[in-house]
């Protein structure tokens, strides 16, 4: 079955990192240049998510999404290029197309803390398993059934385009045209839509048998298949990245 | 001490207005194997749903009587409670997949993690109930991409794991080809002589009259008949109910061949070898 | 005449893992049952006729036609496929819609698909159900409403994945029923099954699959007196002949009359 979840597996030190410990860092790479708006922060962070992403070796998995995020920011490069209220400064072009340095810079500023986002995120999503992170988080105390839930969605498109795959291969078998153009295409599917997640409905509450059965809602102490892994350098991230928040903190204060 | 006491239940789905179990009562002691038979509809399910505490507290309705099971009183202990003492294999392995699990082996461990089950134990039992349903080879399959026996078998595997004092099977066994249902058979079996008590709902009447000790017979939620093998199967007026005995006492009804010094027709292989032999 | 050819097909679901490993068949008229062991291929065969999965190598014809290159729904006026897991098709909110949707499909007008309908709820013992929500009906109940919309489509070719699942006995007479109309009307009818009694009983050829290749391939009296082929391929022999076997009989029997006619026979010349 195909899997929903972007994690790419590679043998590298940050794949190795407690899931944890990825989320606050995306946390902390996201809240420094809010604390700190000077570029300087933004691009730093954003350096650094950038060059994690390559110590992961997942660049070339990342690339799609920088592609689609750098075609939006093309949009914004214009937009504000010409038509940031502030803009002063003509550079080039032709009335009313004019770029301005205010907005150029503007829209470099955009560029760069978006960029830094998406980094962030990636190095969480492209480097870290979700059964991993959700798995975390329960021995941390999370509800057990908030886990199964969490672990489930990430099932749950693949399943839902099974379940589609599989009514709609049912009515291809009584002479439902489903190949073709796109208009016979269309003309199939829609008419699915409701028996997909009405199938979908029915299997979890049938499921939902299952899982009570195999105590899902049990109250005692739950254990795990996999043993509880130990993640290196927990502790010196953790301390990093506070003392990083912190000196940010103080800095903006007095600064 | 028996193992499951049931006194005078009545159940009603909510959304039903005849009653699906209808004032039973009976007893099963510890290590028994017992047979529910009935045409579709009869109520099988329903009872074996009842053992586990999904009707009531999961389908609601209307419920009276008493079910003791291992002690626990099935009206006042959760679900979960219950998980512990008794486990379930439902009727259609296709619905029974927990879809969160990435890999066979990951699915079975789910009810052990529930329960809480020591880590070195978990993996020793997930091993011994792959082993047994001949499921190794496919330990890291994900569980949907499996064919249709393979789930049934991987949903016997999840419940043997949970080692229950009391196993309930509804027709654990439709999708299995020939051997691999023996093979289940047996294992139960052998599970039985070290003490497990069993409730087996199934249609293939030669499996209940060769490992079942006793035999419920269930028309419109009511107990027309809880006896032996021998004894419900050799009824004149089973067919009336909707069930057809095994073919080998159908073969010794045909010829008039009963078991010497007993009332009853031949219900095994055994059985009617010992009285047809030299015909 | 041929019915359905299959030369060398082979397919797989990932690269690597064969799972249909060169099949050729060549099927007439005669009913079929397919058996084997659990993951031996049995219903990526019938997907594979049913024009659902295309072969990764070989080629079929289903009356005379390519299958690799038709749609399944192309196909479905001439083929009809019951699934395993009725759960896989049901989708309709009543049971009458759910039964003529496939007669509406290819081509019927709405009067005549009612009618069609109704006749194979009629067949299956469902009549009384047909205005009811097929979610809401049992197991058993669910596997009739699907053989029922397949035959209310009355294609020349009916294949039944384990029809016989979580039915009782007036659900096999039914069943039974279905397969014997479609005999009589000279169609083809292929079931796969695990209850080796009644592949016996209602098939005039028996198919034996495993591991992806064809091991056995005859009438049911040759194919259920291989006891160590059918042990190898995870099957038994079924009850009845076992019976006459242990009885000391040499031929194979394949229905209970059969023996109880040997064992009266017998009986009456030793008196
Ligand atoms: N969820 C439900 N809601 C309402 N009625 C139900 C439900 N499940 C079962 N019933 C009804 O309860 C009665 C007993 O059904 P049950 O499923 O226990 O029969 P069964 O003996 O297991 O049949 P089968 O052999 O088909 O599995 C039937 O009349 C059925 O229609
Ligand atoms: N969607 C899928 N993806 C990957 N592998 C699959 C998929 N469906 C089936 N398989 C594998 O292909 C093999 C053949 O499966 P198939 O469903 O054809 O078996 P079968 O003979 O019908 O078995 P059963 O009697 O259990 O229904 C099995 O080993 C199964 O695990
Ligand atoms: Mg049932
Ligand atoms: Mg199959």
């Amino acid at each position: 079955m195909k899997t929903f979840s972007l994690y790419v597996p590679r043998d590298s030190l940050i794949h190795r990192i407690n899931p944890i410990d990825k989320i606050l860092y995306t946390i902390t790479a996201i809240a420094v240049p809010l604390i700190l708006p000077s570029m300087a922060a933004s691009f730093l962070c954003m350096l650094i998510s950038l060059s994690l992403l390559a110590a992961a070796r997942v660049v070339r998995q990342s690339l799609p999404v920088f592609a689609f995020v750098f075609l939006i920011l093309c949009t914004v490069v214009l937009i504000q290029g010409w038509f940031y209220p502030g803009n002063q400064t003509p550079l080039f072009g032709v009335e009313p197309f004019v770029f301005h340095a205010e907005g150029l810079m503007k829209a470099c500023r955009i560029g760069i803390r978006v960029t830094n986002v998406v980094a962030a995120f990636l190095l969480l999503v492209l480097t870290t398993k979700p059964a991993d992170l959700v798995e975390e988080l329960v021995r941390r105390g999370l509800s057990p059934r908030i886990g199964y839930v969490l672990d489930s969605i990430f099932q749950i498109l693949p399943q839902m385009m099974n379940t589609t795959r599989t009514i709609l291969d049912a009515q291809r078998s009584r002479g439902l045209e489903t190949e073709g153009s796109l208009w016979v295409r269309v003309k199939a599917f829609l008419p699915l839509i409701v028996p997909v997640v009405m199938s979908s409905l029915i299997h979890a509450k049938e499921r939902a048998l299952a899982l009570e059965v195999r105590g899902l809602h049990f109250e005692g102490q739950r254990t795990w298949l996999r043993e509880k892994r130990t993640y290196p350098y927990s502790r010196e991230i953790r301390g990093g990245l506070l003392l990083v928040l912190t000196a940010s903190i103080v800095w903006r204060i007095l600064g | 001490m028996s193992k499951i006491r049931v006194e005078h239940l009545k159940y009603r789905y909510p959304s039903s207005e005849k009653l699906a179990l209808d004032d039973l009562s009976f007893e099963v002691d510890e290590g028994e194997m017992i047979g529910i038979i009935g045409r579709n509809g009869a109520g099988k399910s329903t009872l074996c749903q009842a053992f586990v505490g999904l009707v009531p507290h999961f389908y609601r309705g209307a419920y009276g009587g008493k079910v003791v099971v291992s002690g626990l009183e099935v009206l006042k202990s959760s679900v979960s409670q219950l998980a512990r003492r008794v486990g379930i294999v439902f009727q259609n392995p296709f619905t029974q997949v927990t879809g969160s699990k990435w890999t066979v082996y990951e699915e079975v461990a789910f009810g052990l993690e529930n329960l809480g089950v020591p880590r070195k134990e978990m993996i020793d039992r997930i091993d011994y109930a792959l082993q047994l349903l001949g499921m190794e080879k496919y330990r890291d399959r994900h569980p949907f991409d499996l064919s249709g026996g393979q789930m049934q078998r991987m949903a016997i595997a999840s419940v043997i794991a949970l080692q229950p004092e009391i196993l309930v099977l509804d027709e654990p066994t439709s999708q299995l080809d020939p051997q691999g249902s023996e093979e289940v058979f047996r294992a139960v079996h052998r599970l039985r002589e070290e003490g497990m008590t069993v409730i087996l709902a199934e249609h293939n009447m030669e499996k209940i009259a060769r490992y079942c000790n006793r035999v419920m017979l269930l028309d419109g939620g009511k107990i027309i008949d809880f006896a032996s093998p021998a004894s419900v199967f050799s009824r004149a007026d089973l067919t009336r109910y909707g069930v057809v005995p095994p073919v080998y006492t159908r073969v010794c009804r045909e010829l008039n061949a009963k078991r010497e010094g007993s009332p009853h027709f031949p219900v095994t292989l055994e059985e009617a070898c010992e009285v047809l032999k030299g015909r | 005449m041929s019915r359905v050819v299959v030369k060398d097909v082979c397919f797989s679901y990932r690269s690597g893992e064969e799972v249909l490993k060169g099949i050729t068949l060549d099927f007439d008229e005669k009913s079929t049952a397919i058996i084997g062991q659990n993951g031996a291929g049995k219903t990526t065969f019938v997907k594979l006729l049913k024009g659902l999965l295309k072969p990764t190598r070989g080629e079929i014809y289903i009356l005379g036609r390519s299958a690799n290159e038709m749609t399944a729904a192309a196909l479905a006026p001439f083929i009809g496929l019951v699934f395993q897991n009725p759960n896989d098709q049901i989708f309709r909110s009543t049971v009458l819609e759910e039964v003529m949707f496939g007669p509406l499909n290819i081509g019927e007008d709405p009067k005549g698909a009612r009618k069609k309908a109704e006749e194979a709820l009629e067949m299956v013992g469902l009549t009384e159900k047909a205005s009811e929500n097929p979610h809401d009906l049992r197991l058993s109940e669910k596997k009739l409403v699907c053989v029922a919309s397949i035959v209310a489509m009355e294609p020349e070719i009916l294949i039944l994945d384990e029809p016989t699942i979580a039915q009782d006995h007036a659900g096999m007479a039914a069943i039974r029923q279905v397969i014997r109309r479609f005999k009589e009307q000279g169609k083809l009818v292929m079931g796969i099954l695990h209850d080796m009694d009644f592949a016996a009983e209602n098939f005039e050829r028996v198919v034996v699959f495993h591991q992806g290749t064809v091991v056995a391939d005859d009438d049911p009296r040759e194919v259920f007196s291989r006891e160590s082929l059918l042990q190898r391929a995870g099957l038994e022999v079924p009850h009845i002949t076992r019976l006459g076997w242990s009885l000391g009989r040499k031929e194979t029997f394949l229905t209970e009359a059969e023996l109880i006619q040997s064992l009266r026979g017998e009986g009456s010349t030793d008196r």
